[in-house]
């Protein structure tokens, strides 16, 4: 049991890394991962996702070295919303796979924070069942909208080899970088809610209201099957532009994508009331005619 | 990782004896994971949070902790030390250890020393090299108290914070004014050298204190110090992670360090302290459990140590007592009173070989019924030495 998903991380990072150990982390990507590797001495490899932000194996493939420990997902994503699909997931584990027997052992770690936020009735791909070298990290901060509380947990694949070792040096990492142990009081409440969480069908209306809103106002973007997160292209290259302009001319608060290494897209979080999503569509109209239809 | 820990060493021991003879039959000193139960007031308080109505009760808050609760302690540090804080000199933490590790990330260069009177709370050391400082441990005196002669020689260029515990573990002695001065003095010292050395002052026992001995208020004698302490004794919510870090107002720049210590403790991965607590916590700064209650124990335990022949310095607080070992091997002395089913902690986990650690914050009984064993021990390893 861990002090939320961030305390999880930084956990399983202090027992698997050694200095100049790299984690490959696909982008964009949620700034902290950077930060929790940095803090044990780590190195960020980051590799591009494709143009729908799904993995890009190629890339992964290639941006593999002798000092890789481990790929860390985040899936449903941190900040664009997409959920790998069963397919690229089998392809990851392949190649890890194909190093494994190359003598090389490399953890996917997965960020499994906003598991329960998926729609259209897809189900998450069940990284376990795929590969043997994986911890999971998940929080109820979401699911059970506790954020505020700090409870989390890793789970680690008993397929591990060298299991109670791991077991061992994550057991001692929670302790001495100051976690102890999880808050008691949540870790009593959240036990008896491991199948349940907060109503998915109330984001899932507010993800298609507010894509609908996205599309009229011509803009582009994926449409995110999990978590509550839009990664819309900005009209303009300087997304940084762009958003102060949405900030000052409508409102509109939104985060500029170069603050999840990936330049020239912003971020929506809509876990906010409907009417304020319904409320913005206005001033996204507006910014839409501004841009596209020659009010530039 | 094997020696990361005698008192987990010790911990585990002993719950393999307790299957085997039955856990009444066990006396357990290895833990510092006191028995005592958190006020009644604080359950009632606990109940009316929970069951709040208001929304946003579990959200996120700014990552320094709701500005509500970090009011009243400001007011309650206020009172204690005379100097004007504020919420903003207050971040909520996970504990004590959660707030240590926050301060050493934000005040700590590669490199970068710390001095820690030995002996010493072993995490102290993870703690620092978590953050790639380096532990100077310095020896204290046979009292325990500070010896300022070897803390000033062993200040360097390098040196960035000296860490005082106290009330101590795992001695229970409190430093008093005095000392305290001589070392704020000696810091002032290398202050007007160009050397800000802080005072991280780990105050997780500071309510524990007994006969109206008074803690010092370390803010008040010295400029540049950060207070850390959390309400796992005090309070008894050890398993909750509540705690926090008070920054002195008189730190210069202290808007920098204040900015430090959020952003580390964001990106430690505590994000906030657990927001539940913080509310329940903040309307009990000026209560404790029942400190006579650990006078009581203290009084019991130090009586059969002296009764069965140890040398051993009277605690003025904490829960802890640290008597010499008999023998020079502490480990060795450590499991022989194993064999008698008494489970305590060896002085070398504490960077001093040849005393051991006893934890009282037990039941008073299971410290009653010891005292034949203790008696026992101490008899055999005289008529031994003979």
């Amino acid at each position: 049991m861990t002090v939320g998903c961030a305390g999880g991380l930084n956990v399983i990072l202090k027992s698997m890394l050694n200095p100049g150990d790299e984690v490959i982390v696909p982008t964009p990507f949620f700034w902290e991962f950077k930060n929790y590797i940095n803090n044990f001495g780590g190195v960020t490899r980051f590799v591009e996702t494709k143009e729908d932000f799904q993995l890009d194996i190629g890339n992964i493939e290639a941006a593999i070295t002798k000092q890789t420990k481990a790929i860390l997902i985040n899936s449903p994503n941190n900040p664009t919303g997409a959920v790998y699909n069963e397919e690229s997931l089998r392809q990851l584990a392949g190649l890890l796979n194909t190093k494994r027997e190359q003598g090389q052992e490399i953890y996917i770690i997965t960020d499994d924070a906003y598991k329960k936020l998926v729609y259209d009735n897809i189900t998450l791909p069940n990284v376990f069942k795929m590969y043997d070298l994986v911890l999971s990290v998940t929080s109820h901060s979401k699911d059970l909208a506790l954020a505020g509380e700090r409870i989390g947990y890793v789970a680690i694949s008993p397929n591990i080899k060298d299991l109670d070792l791991l077991v061992s040096a994550m057991t001692i990492s929670i302790r001495v970088l100051g976690f102890v142990n999880a808050p008691a009081l949540f870790q009593r409440v959240a036990g008896k809610f491991q199948r349940t969480s907060v109503s998915i069908a109330d984001y899932e209306k507010k993800r298609d209201a507010l894509y609908a809103i996205l599309m009229e106002a011509g803009l582009e973007c994926v449409k995110p099957q999990g978590a509550f997160y839009m990664f819309p292209k900005s009209p303009i290259p300087d997304e940084l532009e762009f958003v102060r302009t949405l900030q000052q001319e409508e409102r509109i608060m939104v985060v500029p994508g170069r603050g999840f290494g990936r330049a020239g897209y912003f971020r929506i979080a809509y876990c906010l009331p409907m009417e304020k999503i319904l409320g913005a569509r206005e001033g996204f109209l507006r910014i839409g005619d501004r841009y596209y239809k020659g009010g530039k | 990782m094997k020696n990361s820990s005698w008192i987990r060493a010790m911990f585990e021991e002993g719950e393999k004896l307790k299957k085997k003879f039955g856990a009444e039959n066990i006396y357990d000193f290895s833990l510092g994971n006191p028995i005592t139960e958190p006020p009644e007031a604080l359950k009632e308080e606990l109940i009316r949070v929970a069951s709040s109505d208001a929304k946003g009760m579990h959200r996120y808050m700014s990552n320094s902790g709701y500005e509500d609760v970090r009011e009243e302690i400001a007011q309650y540090q206020s009172e204690t030390s005379g100097l004007p804080f504020t919420k903003n000199h207050i971040v909520m933490t996970v504990g004590a250890a959660g707030g240590l590790n926050v301060v050493f990330k934000s005040i700590l260069d590669p490199g970068d020393e710390v001095i820690v009177p030995c002996p010493f709370f072993v995490e102290f050391m993870f703690y620092i090299g978590n953050h790639n400082g380096v532990m100077k441990l310095v020896d204290t005196k046979d009292d325990f108290h500070l010896d300022m002669d070897k803390i000033k020689s062993a200040i360097t260029r390098k040196t960035k914070a000296i860490l005082i515990n106290s009330p101590h573990n795992p001695t229970g002695v409190v430093y008093n004014e005095k000392e305290l001065s001589e070392l704020a003095a000696l810091l002032k010292e290398r202050g007007q050298k160009g050397q800000r050395i802080y005072i991280v002052a780990d105050e997780a026992y500071r309510k524990i204190i007994y006969n109206g001995t008074r803690l010092p208020n370390l803010a008040s004698l010295y400029d540049d110090t950060v207070t850390v302490t959390c309400h796992s004794k005090d309070l008894g919510l050890a398993g909750e992670r509540i705690g926090y870090i008070a920054m002195s107002p008189r730190i210069k720049n202290v808007k920098s360090l204040i900015d430090a210590t959020i952003f580390a403790n964001r990106i430690l991965g505590f994000i906030n302290a657990p927001a539940i607590m913080q509310r329940v916590v903040s309307k009990f700064q000026r209560n404790s459990v029942d400190i006579m209650e650990y006078q009581i124990k203290r009084d019991a335990i130090y009586n059969i140590l002296v009764e069965s022949g140890f040398e051993v310095v009277k605690p003025a607080g904490a829960f802890y007592i640290f008597p010499k070992s008999p023998i020079p091997d502490d480990v060795l002395f450590v499991k022989t009173m194993l064999q008698h089913h008494i489970l305590t902690v060896p002085g070398v986990g504490f960077g001093k070989p040849g005393y051991f650690r006893i934890a009282y914050c037990v039941n008073m009984d299971v410290i009653e019924k010891s005292r034949p064993y203790f008696k026992e021990v101490g008899e055999l390893l005289r008529n031994g030495k003979q």
